[in-house]
């Protein structure tokens, strides 16, 4: 089954459209890999996916069901986690908050999924109430993605996960990645350092100029030689 | 009297109208922090709430409370009841201007939404006067009588005990509420990063009820205090108050609830102290200078994080 269908989705800014006819298919359980340059509206597309820029034609449908143009916290509701690739946490909020604001439109209390944040991410669990402001950028990304679990979401989006973390420390946030994954999380993601991420995937998708240019299976797409040249830094 | 040996009596009306000023500038700060605007018509809704614990205080004595003296205070239980119905009263005008002004303008420039709360501060003092009078109102004629404490060199009025008394509960109210209440969190969120605040599923629109609420009920107490300190209102006492408020913000950081609570505590001492070198005719000025050299030499304020 499809857990998102993107069908025709054109998008953008007010004075620009930026994604001229997008289609892309998520299947459940799977983790699907958008890789491009800079510029070709691999951020405007999660954005859009979101409710935080209304697309112009076409439709997103999610478990089956239109959610063209709900608005954030709708997109919430129905199941969907985003991260976005900058500005992702609450400076000013604990981490512990951070994560408690994940389950906002819950009531009752969130120690166990709190706990289960912690268990996935020891080291947030370690420094419960450090401003999230204070915190490394590898930190801040478990702590940007532990918000986003807080809810048991159907399909968690991230936008650029590894971006400027060093390599270490990519190589736990995608060990991580696949562990959610293996809890039955549908996982999109974007990346442009993307090689990690689509060892990872069951599919990758390359965009150029707001269009998919090219689909394949993870392995298949890195093993591409012209992929890999144009995309992926030789 | 020289002026040195003023200071301490100086001091202590600093503390009575830096609190009054901590009170209002605590919803300007929030309004700028969850809204993104400078609120124009905050001091204006100071005043309205003055007038609204003017117009209840009969009906509360009518209602059977008790309107003798409450210990050596110059009111009685009518007019704490007056106060915080006066709170209630304020807040749903704001709610009611929120909805039919504010909200339209929710996603256009910050410039636009200023200029509307200019307009809001006019229409709203005109109102006041319209149906009061330019004229100034009391709310209670008792001649109090200052405790001495000669020792400090001071002396102090029960009614100013209870201005700075209610001010200190009330921020402790209030950081009690940003700090572990559920709503509380979500307004710092909101505070830090709106679109991310709603893409974590916060409901952005309850915050900002939330801040308008406690922005105007602060206001209209800080305006029954002003009534209560000058002994008389006037439908200027926000707008008059409106400069000194900012430059308090400003001080503290704009966008940051404590530091209007710092700011408004420094520009009020420095008021009152001002007038033992200075003419009391300079006091604005005082506050003008606050502003300009915060501006000049700290723009983020005291307690202010950049943006
Ligand atoms: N807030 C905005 N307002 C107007 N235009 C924007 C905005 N954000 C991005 N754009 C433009 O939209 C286009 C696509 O941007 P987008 O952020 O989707 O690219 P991206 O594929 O995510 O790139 P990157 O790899 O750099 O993150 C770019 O030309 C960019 O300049
Ligand atoms: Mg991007």
């Amino acid at each position: 089954m499809s857990r998102l269908t993107i069908e025709r989705v054109v998008s953008g800014y007010a004075d620009m459209e930026v994604l001229h006819g997008i289609d892309l298919c998520v299947p459940e359980g799977e983790i699907v890999t958008i890789i491009g340059p800079n510029g070709a509206g691999k951020s405007t597309l999660m954005k859009t996916i979101f409710g935080l820029l209304k697309p112009t034609a076409g439709r997103i449908l999610f478990d089956e069901e239109d959610i063209t143009g709900l608005s954030p916290d709708r997109v919430v509701r129905r199941g969907l986690a985003y991260v976005p690739q900058v500005e992702n946490v609450f400076p000013s909020l604990t981490i512990q908050e951070n994560l408690e604001m994940g389950a906002f439109i819950l009531k009752g209390h969130l120690r166990d999924r709190l706990q289960h944040i912690y268990e996935l991410f020891p080291v947030l669990g370690d420094r419960q109430k450090a401003r999230a402001g204070k915190m490394s950028g590898g930190e801040r990304q478990m702590v940007a993605m532990g918000r986003a679990l807080m809810l048991d979401p159907r399909l968690l989006m991230l936008d650029e996960p590894s971006a400027a973390l060093a390599p270490n420390l990519t190589a736990t946030i995608f060990e991580r990645i696949a562990a959610i994954n293996e809890a039955g999380v549908t996982i999109l993601i974007v990346e442009q350092n993307a090689k990690e991420s689509l060892k990872l995937s069951d599919r990758g998708c390359v965009f150029a100029g707001g269009l998919k240019c090219f689909e394949d299976s993870g392995p298949a797409l890195l093993a591409n030689e012209e992929i890999g040249r144009l995309y992926l830094g030789g | 009297m020289d002026a040195l040996s003023r200071i301490p009596q100086l001091l202590v009306y600093g503390i009575v109208s830096g609190s009054i000023l901590s009170l209002g500038g605590i919803g300007v700060s929030l309004t700028y922090s969850i809204l993104g605007f400078s609120n124009f018509a905050h001091g204006d809704t100071m005043a309205l709430g003055a007038y609204l614990a003017l117009a209840l205080l009969p009906v509360m004595a009518q209602l059977g409370l008790p309107s003798g003296s409450l210990g050596p205070l110059s009111f009685g239980w009518d007019f704490v009841a007056s106060l915080l119905l006066a709170a209630v009263g304020t807040s749903l005008a704001v709610i009611l201007l929120d909805r039919l002004l504010f909200a339209r303008l929710r996603d256009t420039h910050r410039i636009t939404l200023m200029i509307a709360t200019v307009g809001v501060a006019l229409a709203l003092r005109n109102l006041l006067q319209f149906v009061w009078g330019p004229q100034p109102h009391y709310y209670t004629t008792t001649i109090q009588r200052a405790i001495l404490i000669p020792q400090l060199g001071i002396r102090i009025k029960p009614d100013q005990i209870f201005i700075v008394a209610a001010a200190v509960l009330l921020a402790l109210l209030l950081h009690l509420f940003l700090r572990y209440t559920k709503m509380g969190k979500a307004m710092r969120a909101t505070s830090d990063n709106t679109a991310l605040a709603r893409v974590t599923g916060i409901n952005t629109e309850r915050v900002i009820l939330w801040t308008w609420v406690i922005g105007a009920s602060l206001a209209a107490v800080a305006g029954v205090l002003v009534g209560l300190e000058n002994k008389f209102i006037t439908p200027e006492l926000g707008w008059q108050m409106l400069l000194s408020i900012f430059a308090a913000v400003i001080l503290g950081g704009i966008g940051n609830p404590y530091g209007a609570i710092v700011g408004g505590l420094v520009v009020g001492i420095s008021e009152e102290v001002s007038t033992a070198f200075i003419s009391t005719g300079y006091k604005p000025a005082v506050a003008f200078a606050i502003l300009i050299l915060m501006l000049l030499i700290r723009p983020t304020g005291l307690l202010g994080r950049r943006r």
